[in-house]
């Protein structure tokens, strides 16, 4: 890609972001996804282990903050090419010289990066309201860990929106995917507590790897080569899930001029 | 070389009906249309809702795939180089919808610039200009959701001039308008003709078609019926006249009989208020009104009016009646 389209492309992204969260501002499920649920389990985890003490509450914080970032993946990200099609916009950005994904891709994004507000709301009840003495450990690598979960949370995105486009099936089965994913990925609890068959499971998704480096860094006691190993698993994922999206755009909207379902509601 | 080429265009929808014993259902929205846009023309497609226009729009927009046939945009096929096409045309479709409801006009148009890769000092510029051209400019601030349709209408017309495109496609862009509104909206069009875009128009409006476009094509059930001037196009009238007989409470039986006349060559209907207006084409003229007064049988007539045939005529001829 040239540096002109990568210029071009960069403005798309910014534009699509900044007004991605302008409309999300002002949306009422997407403030209760994103701030009031996961504020809901860090309250009840935090209440439930009062008696293992501080040094657990970190891992509550961090863990209730992600299972915010992952609700709001499945919900607004995943929905991120629907909404279009619902305000009645999905042609005219079909019908544009920039490329979807891109588009969609600036979305999630900011959809990714409020989310992780979620955590920020976290720490303060926990240190407020709890009196938790809240501390990172290692807070350069916990930062780098957060990265790679911002772009490997991004790419997953990118693979579920046009999937629930090109079949609105699976979207029927998005609240049922989750509390098992909040589970398999070990944000509120170690994935050794589940049955050893589900572990491979977890291995397949980003969101375990992510939980695990941003688990291992804010509690403290990782090794540098523990935490790359999470990197390096987040971003394999990363270019597995963008390859495949990739794909699935062209498909979808290959499938949408056939099909006349770009202007439907 | 033309801006716009169209070659035995078609497009067929399926539909699948029934749960157990499921049936595909197909429906010819084109059927088979072929027709040529010279550069700066302003070109009406002008037929009944359910013609074909949309259709015809979507597939050369690059929207929706033909099911047979060619067309071409600037020289490129608006299935293989769909991506060549799409950063030299405009389009907007009728309605309110296509713009965000949250954000305000000048925040759609700035996040539609940059999605059109306009330059951001361009679009400073351009922005304050476009929104004056379409009569915004002091509305701009506002939420597009407190718009009024006019204010929505014009506001995808300059969302749609943004990166200044070569050709524009405007499906039924005074649909729902107040008069005043659609006025103000075909002055746009007209200023927008001046500035030598080439320009498609879809309308189902006789006198808008008429107003504005150098050349017409009348589509109806998917099929070009009748392509030309519209001048050229009331010469299909020119041997008829147009007899309108106010009536109160025709029955349908009644209506069948007039059409049996040997003389009537078609018979529309419009609704006014109680009464209704029968529209007789023949070429006859005047000396056909006793013989239709005694095949009305009786029934109460209001005005009679004997003319000589207009755009609308002709159209109404082409389509059989069913506009």
């Amino acid at each position: 890609m040239r540096s002109g389209e990568l210029r071009k492309y960069g403005r798309v992204v910014a534009a699509a972001f900044e007004m991605s969260l302008r409309q999300m501002a002002l949306d009422g499920f997407i403030l209760f996804t994103v701030l009031v649920q996961p504020l809901i389990i860090a309250l009840m985890a935090l209440w439930m282990l009062r008696e293992r003490g501080g040094d657990y509450a970190i891992f509550v914080v961090v863990g209730s903050g992600m299972t915010g970032l992952w609700s709001s993946l499945l919900f607004i990200s995943g929905n991120s090419i629907n909404w279009e099609r619902w305000t009645g916009t999905l042609e005219t950005l079909v019908g544009l010289p920039t490329p979807m994904p891109v588009i969609i891709f600036g979305k999630n994004l900011a959809n990714v990066a409020q989310s992780l507000s979620s955590m920020m709301a976290g720490y303060f009840l926990a240190a407020l309201l709890f009196g938790y003495p809240l501390r990172v450990e290692q807070p350069l690598l916990f930062l780098v860990s957060l990265a790679f979960t911002v772009v490997s949370f991004v790419s997953f995105g990118l693979i579920i929106a046009p999937v629930f486009v090109i079949n609105p099936g699976v979207q029927g089965w998005q609240n049922a995917m989750e509390f098992p994913v909040y589970m398999l990925s070990g944000f509120l609890f170690p994935i050794a507590l589940l049955p050893g068959w589900t572990t491979p499971l977890s291995y397949l998704l980003a969101p375990y790897w992510a939980a695990r480096a941003l688990h291992a860094t804010s509690s403290g006691g990782a090794t540098l080569a523990e935490v790359a190993f999470c990197w390096a698993m987040m971003l394999l994922f990363s270019l597995v899930y963008l390859f495949v999206s990739s794909r699935l755009f062209r498909l979808m909207i290959r499938k949408a001029r056939a099909d006349a379902t770009l202007g439907m509601q | 070389m033309n801006t716009i080429e169209v070659r035995h265009l078609r497009r067929v929808y399926r539909t699948t009906i029934g749960v157990l014993r499921r049936q595909t259902k197909e429906v010819v929205a084109v059927d088979d249309i072929s027709f040529d846009v010279r550069p700066g023309e302003l070109f009406g497609l002008l037929g009944p809702n359910g013609a074909g226009k949309t259709t015809t729009v979507k597939m050369l927009t690059t929207l929706l795939i033909p099911t047979d046939g060619t067309a071409r945009v600037l020289g490129y096929d608006v299935v293989k180089q769909a991506e060549a096409i799409r950063p030299r045309i405009g389009f907007i479709f009728g309605g309110e919808r296509g713009l965000y409801w949250r954000l305000s006009g000048i925040d759609n148009l700035r996040y539609f610039a940059s999605l059109y890769h306009v330059d951001p000092a361009v679009a400073r510029e351009r922005i304050p200009y476009l929104l004056e051209l379409v009569g915004l400019a002091d509305r701009g601030q506002e939420k597009f959701e407190g718009y009024s349709r006019g204010m929505k209408q014009r506001l995808h017309i300059a969302r749609t001039l943004l990166h200044d495109p070569e050709v524009l496609f405007l499906d039924e862009p005074t649909i729902g308008l107040d008069p005043v509104g659609a006025r103000e909206l075909r002055l746009v069009i007209r200023n927008l003709q001046a500035e030598n875009k080439t320009i498609l128009l879809t309308t189902h409006y006789m006198f808008e078609a008429d107003a504005l476009c150098q050349r017409i094509a009348v589509i109806d059930h998917g099929r070009i019926v009748a392509l030309d001037t519209p001048e050229g196009l009331k010469h299909h009238v020119q041997d008829l006249s147009v007899i309108e007989l106010e009536v109160f409470g025709v029955p349908p039986e009644v209506l069948d009989r007039l059409r049996a006349l040997s003389f009537v060559d078609t018979l529309s209907v419009e609704n006014r208020e109680q009464k209704q207006a029968l529209l007789i084409h023949s070429p006859r003229g005047s000396e056909a009104v006793p013989d239709l007064l005694a095949a009305l049988n009786g029934l109460r007539v209001g005005r009679v009016l004997v003319r000589e045939p207009t755009l609308e005529d002709a159209y109404v001829r082409l389509v059989g009646g069913r506009a």
